[in-house]
């Protein structure tokens, strides 16, 4: 949805253009004056892509008052100008980028931290107080590689992943699994990004951050989904995959075969619990339908229908006289 | 969008240019709101600071109720500072936000947490720069007290923010806190902090603003005009100087035509933070 509404909006402008507009969604004014509280101390609203309408709102009647004064002006100026006066802007969104982009490489060393963006800082040749201006200085860290990740996969999946000859549940699992290998050199540090990331000031970029993964993830899998199912949807694949990440940070198997192992089973209950939901609601005799599904929920649905009667009647120790209907039902 | 647009706007450049040039102009004559001649602001200036520097300190303990010391944490907190930066405080005479930065880098509490070595420690240099000599003796004096006085990071200077004594390109952070409002041309004070600064570097202001908001500011001014000049009277026995003081916040340009000031200098991603309600203003901006 985000995706597609992106790049709706820029008009084919290409993936990159599309998570610019995702990532900096305001380029905007570059004064940002603070809102002030009844407090004593205010804190700023500061960063880029949090830019308030207040700054807006601010500079706005300083321009009706010009144009307001240049009505005999002539507009030859404006071209050149305008070019120049978003340049200067855009340059610091891309310094940060690149000492961003520069610090990753320390990390496995020195963890998410002001030391490895500083380090990174030396590296592009800029001094390192420029770490200190960034907002939330860590985290602004690990947004960054999140957004990386999600442009690398989204990379991928354009550049042609034999996504169709595998069944949904297939799919799911080898993207999920593309995008957590990607995480592979960081694994070391990862537990500070998560506990960064789960920071009350962070905690509402980085959920938007999982929810655009996952949306992407559940496109490129082609969902068609609406209403209430696409919620339900995300909401069981940002489980899945947080609880793989989980998994994968104590891991120590070769090549982090446990990781995709325990992967596909979560992916495998997902869609059983689908199918279990469907069950419920979707078939004639509901209370035997229940029973059935409370009782055998371990397995598929393509399993031995004669197998899960046998489990029905030896784990109760009863056989039900009228068990014949039963068996008509699940046969039929 | 922002400064650039507002401050160049296509046509009214020129009307703009000289409504600009006419209230630079008028802090270059202003004394408070006495109107004097350029070549003498900065004697009247210099008078005024040799006057109040025993007191000073005192002085902005009782004026801003104790605030004025959160108000450089908040400074110092924003530059965060790093072992092995290049610092320069001008107009910092008696210290206060040079020995703030000196603890941020030194404290044991904070190399405990990060992995700082040694040698970048010792590369360290915090410069003071006063015009002043008499608060720079002040704040050495001070420096001797905390046990930093044959300490090598701290670096005493006497010097004009207008035509400093640093080369180019050779500090990481320049902060003046206090003292902007008392240089007399603000746009060269601005272009040589750009000059000093590194690629990277942050220029970070803290000075006394514009407040906005009506029953607030009604206070405010009430407190400026009758507290304060009487307060100077009491304490430091100078009521002309803090008269001066009180007009010269006044007189200085609002937060937003500063900040234009500042993007005008060269600096990019310049913001500004309001404290207590506009009373004092952090201006901050990134060399590029």
């Amino acid at each position: 949805m985000y995706r597609t509404a992106a790049k709706r909006l820029l008009g084919g402008g290409g993936a990159f253009t599309a998570t610019r507009l995702l990532r900096f969604p305001k380029l905007r004014s570059t004064i940002i004056p603070s809102s002030y509280t009844s407090g004593l101390c205010t804190s700023s609203v500061g960063g880029n892509a949090e830019s308030p309408m207040g700054g807006n709102q601010s500079v706005n009647p300083n321009q009706s008052d010009h144009t307001a004064s240049s009505s005999s002006s002539t507009s030859t100026g404006e071209g050149p100008r305008r070019d120049e006066s978003r340049k200067p802007r855009a340059e610091f969104q891309e310094e940060q980028a690149r000492v961003l982009s520069a610090s990753l490489r320390h990390v496995p060393r020195l963890g998410w931290t002001e030391e490895a963006m500083m380090a990174g800082s030396r590296d592009v040749g800029v001094s390192p107080s420029i770490v200190g201006s960034f907002s939330r200085k860590e985290a602004a860290l690990v947004e960054f590689f999140m957004d990386e990740c999600l442009q690398l996969l989204m990379d991928k999946i354009d550049s042609g992943l034999d996504l169709q000859n595998l069944i949904p549940s297939a799919r799911i699992a080898k993207l999920i699994r593309i995008r957590l290998e990607m995480q592979v050199p960081y694994m070391s540090k990862w537990p500070q990004a998560l506990s960064i990331q789960a920071h009350p000031l962070n905690v509402a970029t980085s959920f938007k951050q999982r929810a655009m993964l996952v949306d992407e993830i559940w496109h490129a899998v082609g969902d068609g989904a609406s209403d209430l199912d696409w919620y339900v949807k995300r909401t069981i694949l940002g489980g899945v995959y947080s609880t793989t990440e989980i998994y994968m940070l104590t891991d120590d198997s070769l090549e982090h075969r446990d990781t995709w192992a325990f992967l596909d089973d979560r992916v495998k209950d997902a869609f059983d619990l689908k199918k279990s939901i469907q069950e419920v609601f979707c078939t004639r005799h509901r209370s035997w339908s229940w029973e059935i599904s409370s009782r055998t929920n371990e397995w598929s649905y393509a399993d031995d229908v004669q197998k899960k009667w046998w489990y029905y009647v030896l784990k109760d120790h009863t056989f039900r006289h009228d068990s014949a209907p039963f068996l008509h039902n699940i046969l039929s | 969008m922002a400064l650039r647009s507002v401050s160049r706007r296509l046509g009214s450049r020129i009307l703009n240019h000289r409504s600009f040039v006419a209230s630079l102009h008028s802090h270059a004559t202003s004394f408070g709101f006495q109107e004097v001649k350029e070549e003498d602001k900065s004697k009247l200036v210099g008078n005024v600071f040799t006057n109040v520097a025993s007191s000073y300190d005192i002085m902005n303990d009782v004026m801003s109720g104790g605030l004025h010391r959160l108000w450089k944490e908040r400074l110092v907190g924003k530059l965060s500072p790093f072992a092995g930066m290049k610092h320069l405080d001008v107009a910092g005479g008696t210290g206060d936000v040079a020995f703030r930065i000196y603890d941020a880098i030194y404290s044991v509490k904070r190399r405990a947490l990060q992995k700082v070595d040694e040698a970048s420690l010792e590369e360290t240099q915090i410069y003071v720069c006063d015009i002043n000599p008499n608060m720079l003796n002040v704040g050495k004096q001070r420096a001797a007290e905390r046990g930093l006085r044959d300490n090598k990071s701290l670096v005493w200077v006497e010097g004009n923010a207008e035509a400093l004594s640093f080369d180019n390109n050779s500090m990481d952070g320049y902060t003046i806190a206090f003292g902007i409002r008392n240089v007399t041309h603000i746009e060269k004070a601005l272009a040589e902090a750009y000059r000093v600064l590194k690629r990277g570097g942050r220029f970070l202001c803290l000075e006394l603003s514009h407040v906005d908001i009506p029953i607030f500011k009604n206070l405010y001014d009430l407190y400026s005009f009758q507290v304060i000049p009487h307060l100077g009277e009491l304490i430091a026995g100078d009521k002309e100087s803090y008269q001066y003081l009180v007009e010269s916040v006044r007189r200085f340009p609002p937060q937003e035509k500063f900040a234009s000031m500042i993007a005008d200098a060269g600096f990019e991603k310049v913001e500004y933070e309001n404290l207590v309600g506009g009373v004092v203003a952090i201006h901050s901006g990134i060399k590029l």
